[in-house]
């Protein structure tokens, strides 16, 4: 491929030649909404092109139109100088476009090298592709073994087979979209490494998609910034700084601290304690001598396949705090909120709030016995996307609205309007369809409802996932303002900045089990770091 | 707001009219033109569509009978579906019912009226159990409903038959059948559900009993604590089982109310006589289609019971008027072509909705993410 041959000639000449992907005038619209309006973005060889901005601000679908799963409506697209019409995935690995997804798409049943192979035309050759993934893994320090299962690897593990995956077909333009939603702290740190490699010794140009300022800023040497589905702002990542780069996503000046953790901007160097002055630490940190009032004890869950997904796994929550569930996504984060949502059954080990065992599994029980959850996913088990807001309000309990088993419609609308004032849910009204409204709007609706509740426990599963920098910092203030009235959180997320910003103790979880834990006070990032990558402290 | 909102219903309640209008049309001109095409006159088979359906003596008497029980099975189709289980076996929930209201009627053979209940009572019993083998199968081994109630009906239809081969069961004895193999005996006299006559139409007591039933099961799903918590589970099953609605308890309830619906038409159909249903006995073929039709109208009333009504309604208007065309000179085979057209026609617009609507919010979803 010619990429090889560009990339054994200077940097300096490679600014000269035609860029790798010259975009111009791209709009796509969807329905009423405009994803992407008029961007301009031009990837050279060489560099490694960051694309920041917020979720919504329309960076997946310019990355879309890129590898041909969305053709644009306007504009033009060049490799190499020559206009080109993407209209497919494979017209873009032909083009030497390749994308390493957010999401994985591997076979979890299948080995390495298998994965690798799929997709491929013809006969399999099982000995090439083993060599081949030798010789990848050599080159780039992807170290793997081509015949583990990929079930059995770590989420760090198994982008590295996302990224062979596409390697082996020798791209000469990378995309990568936020890789580090499920690495370890150090992970990432390889990533970024090899990443560099790719791109100085072999000249190839990469796109690194992320709403994280921080890697942004250290990880690539062009930063454009998207908002609203345009291009407001294009930098070098040697001239700017994290606050900059803020103002520019965010369109106004930053100034709130969880809207800098929301942003990532408060774990910024390895010394972490520096970003960690004095007022950053929650307040009034409660008594911890006071008696759990959640407490689970040595909770086992096995999976499909009989490997626990929660291993012996115990745990104390005490009125008043916040604790952090800290890990890297797909250690037994999920089960652990399942569990608490009655949704599965334990295979040993038990729940008890204030000392009084709750069934585990029991449909309702755990809600019953006070504890709300904002679920992961709130469709999944949060919300009923079908029916109305009001209606999504009482899926816990309709005894407010209801007498002798007759839903109320006056008291049910009445109590709606309360709860939407209250809680600044913009709608049409108690009657709105669910699904009309925005992420932020549906996840105030869960906020509300569980809220509502009075609950003695609340876990919040990853709560602010997919919300925009407002709803973050509403949903944090919420969080902390529950705590200060005695509820015990537990707030379950992979972002390290949220933890940080809002507990008061970290628990890491790895492998379905706790494997360490510090209060929030003399936080370690470097330990804190071992213990998601596993290494029990 | 709420102008929008009414507005917005308005242009919605116009776009029905004109699917259905569209859809409707276009069967009818499919109809007419084949009914030309094979050498018959479009026109006298509409007429007798109408003599056969309203216009003849006493034929909307037997339109409004035979539409009970196919009212009383999309009523309870619409229980089960709100539940978000597909219950596609109510032909042999009617089946069977109408069996145990049969064995169970003679069994008792109590004085008149209170053995018109016991009947009506034991066809829901009979019903539910059937649906409630499907609902055991699938909440303790897994097994699609949809596969099970679909499947159950040919067993219901084995055993009624069997059934009705063995005089300890439901077989007639010799003196009262005569030379016919396989029927019961007839329901004695006043163990019959009332015919009123007006305006000189016997009206079936079954169609005050399904209109009520329609009336009470709306109320029930649109207004209860039980019915909300009926629509969650359908819609999403965990946000339900962690809200403290079993799936097993309310899944398995609802499938078999809708059994029991399905049953208690079948007792209806068997203690309401008229010349749709035969002579108040049970024999081979007792179903006559009555349970796929009334599944027919559940789907056509998109789970809404009071819509229920008028499309059960319409759907008997079919099937009575129907069996007048025949006289016209038109070929059966044509006249159930026709009708199958009807039906599509009437199956359509929903169809359209449905997809209209999701691809709406959809696109909702994708502006939103």
């Amino acid at each position: 491929m010619q990429s090889s041959a560009d990339g054994l000639t200077g940097a300096g000449s490679l600014v000269e030649s035609a860029p790798a992907v010259d975009i111009r005038g791209i709009t796509e619209r969807f329905g009423p909404v405009t994803a992407c309006d008029g961007v301009d973005l031009t990837l050279r060889r060489g560099r490694i092109h960051g694309i920041l901005g917020e979720n919504g601000a329309g960076k997946s679908t310019l990355m879309k139109m890129l590898i041909g799963l969305v053709l644009p409506d306007e504009g033009s697209i060049c490799i190499d100088g020559v206009p080109q019409q993407i209209h497919s995935p494979l017209a873009a690995a032909s083009l030497g476009i390749g994308m390493v997804h957010q999401h994985f798409s591997l076979v979890d049943a299948l080995t390495v090298w298998e994965n690798v192979a799929l997709g491929e035309a013809g006969r399999l050759n099982p000995a090439s592709i083993r060599n081949r993934i030798g010789e990848i893994a050599d080159h780039y320090g992807l170290i793997i073994d081509p015949d583990a299962r990929v079930g059995n690897l770590t989420a760090g593990l198994r982008q590295r087979v996302e990224i062979i995956k596409c390697l082996r077909r020798d791209p000469s333009i990378l995309i990568f979209d936020e890789p580090t939603s499920v690495l370890t702290p150090e992970e990432s740190v390889q990533l970024f490494s090899s990443l560099r490699q790719v791109v100085t010794e072999e000249g190839r140009a990469v796109v690194l998609v992320s709403h994280k300022l921080d890697e942004v800023l250290h990880a690539t040497d062009d930063i454009s910034i998207m908002r609203q589905g345009k291009v407001v702002d294009r930098l070098l990542a040697g001239d700017t700084d994290a606050p900059t780069l803020a103002r520019g996503m965010v369109g106004r000046d930053v100034s709130l601290r969880s809207e800098s953790a929301a942003l990532g901007v408060l774990v910024i160097d390895e010394d972490g304690a520096k970003a960690l002055d004095s007022n950053a630490s929650p307040d009034a940190v409660p008594a911890v001598s006071s008696p759990p009032i959640l407490t689970i004890d040595r909770a086992t869950l096995r999976g499909p396949g009989g490997t626990p997904v929660l291993d012996d796994f115990s745990l104390e929550l005490h009125p008043g705090e916040i604790v952090g569930v800290a890990g890297v996504e797909g250690n037994g984060q999920r089960e652990l909120g399942d569990l608490l949502s009655s949704l599965v059954s334990l295979n040993s080990g038990s729940v008890a709030i204030e000392g009084t065992r709750v069934p585990d599994g029991r449909s309702g029980a755990m809600a019953k016995a006070g504890i709300g959850v904002i679920p992961e996913d709130r469709h999944d088990s949060g919300i009923v996307l079908d029916m109305t807001l009001a209606e999504n309000l009482i899926l816990v309990d309709q005894s407010r609205v209801s007498t002798g088993g007759v839903i109320n419609q006056v008291e049910l609308d009445d109590f709606a309007r309360e709860m939407i004032s209250q809680f600044g849910i913009h709608c049409s009204g108690p009657d709105a369809p669910m699904w009309s409204l925005s992420g932020g709007n549906q996840q105030r609706v869960v906020l509300a409802r569980e809220l509502a509740q009075h609950p003695k426990v609340l876990v919040a599963a990853q709560p602010t996932r997919g919300l925009d920098v407002g709803a973050i910092e509403y949903m944090g203030d919420r969080l902390k303002s529950a705590a200060a009235d005695g509820v015990a959180v537990l707030l379950i997320s992979s972002e390290l900045e949220e933890i940080l910003d809002l507990s008061h103790r970290i628990v890491v979880m790895h492998a379905g089990r706790i494997v360490g834990g510090m209060d929030r006070a003399n936080v370690s990032l470097e330990s804190l770091g071992l213990m998601m990558g596993g290494v029990a402290q | 707001m709420t102008e929008g909102a009414s507005s917005q219903r308005g242009a919605r309640l116009g776009e029905w009219l004109f699917l259905y209008g569209l859809s409707i049309l276009a069967a009818l001109v499919l109809s007419a033109l084949l009914v030309e095409s094979t050498g018959g006159a479009w026109r006298s088979v509409v007429s007798a569509l109408i003599d056969g359906s309203l216009r003849k003596p006493a034929r909307w008497g037997e339109t409004l009978g035979t539409a009970a029980p196919i009212l009383l099975v999309a009523v309870g189709t619409i229980v089960s579906g709100r539940a978000g289980l597909i219950n596609i076996g109510q032909e042999g929930q009617l089946l069977v019912g109408a069996a145990f209201a049969t064995y169970f009627g003679f069994l008792i053979g109590g004085p008149g009226p209170f053995n018109v209940v016991v009947i009506l009572f034991f066809g829901v019993v009979g019903g539910a159990l059937w649906a409630g083998v499907a609902a055991l199968l699938k909440f303790w081994r897994n097994v699609p409903e949809v596969l099970s109630t679909l499947l159950l009906v040919t067993v219901g239809g084995q055993l009624v038959a069997y059934g009705l081969s063995q005089s300890w069961l439901l077989l007639a004895p010799l003196a009262d059948r005569g030379n016919r193999n396989q029927v019961s005996s007839q329901l004695a006299d006043d163990n019959r559900l009332p015919r009123p006559e007006i305006f000189g139409n016997e009206i079936s007591f079954a169609v005050i009993l399904a209109v009520v039933a329609a009336v009470l099961v709306s109320i029930l799903l649109s207004r209860t604590v039980w019915g909300f918590r009926l629509r969650m589970l359908g819609r999403n099953p965990r946000a339900a089982q962690r809200s403290g609605v079993a799936q097993t308890r309310y899944g398995a309830t609802a499938l078999m109310l809708s059994g029991g619906f399905a049953g208690l038409a079948g007792a209806a159909m068997l203690a309401g006589g008229g010349f749709a249903f035969g002579n108040y006995q049970l024999v081979p073929g007792f179903a006559t289609n009555i349970g796929w039709t009334g599944l027919l109208v559940a789907l056509v009333a998109r789970e809404k019971a009071l819509v229920a009504i008028p499309v059960a309604f319409i759907f008997a208007c079919l099937r009575t008027g129907s069996s007048f065309v025949g006289a016209t000179g038109v070929e059966g085979r044509i006249t159930d072509v026709i009708q199958g057209f009807l039906v599509l026609a009437l199956l359509v617009p929903p169809a359209v909705m449905f997809l209209r609507d999701r691809r709406r919010s959809r696109a909702a979803a994708t502006d939103r993410a």
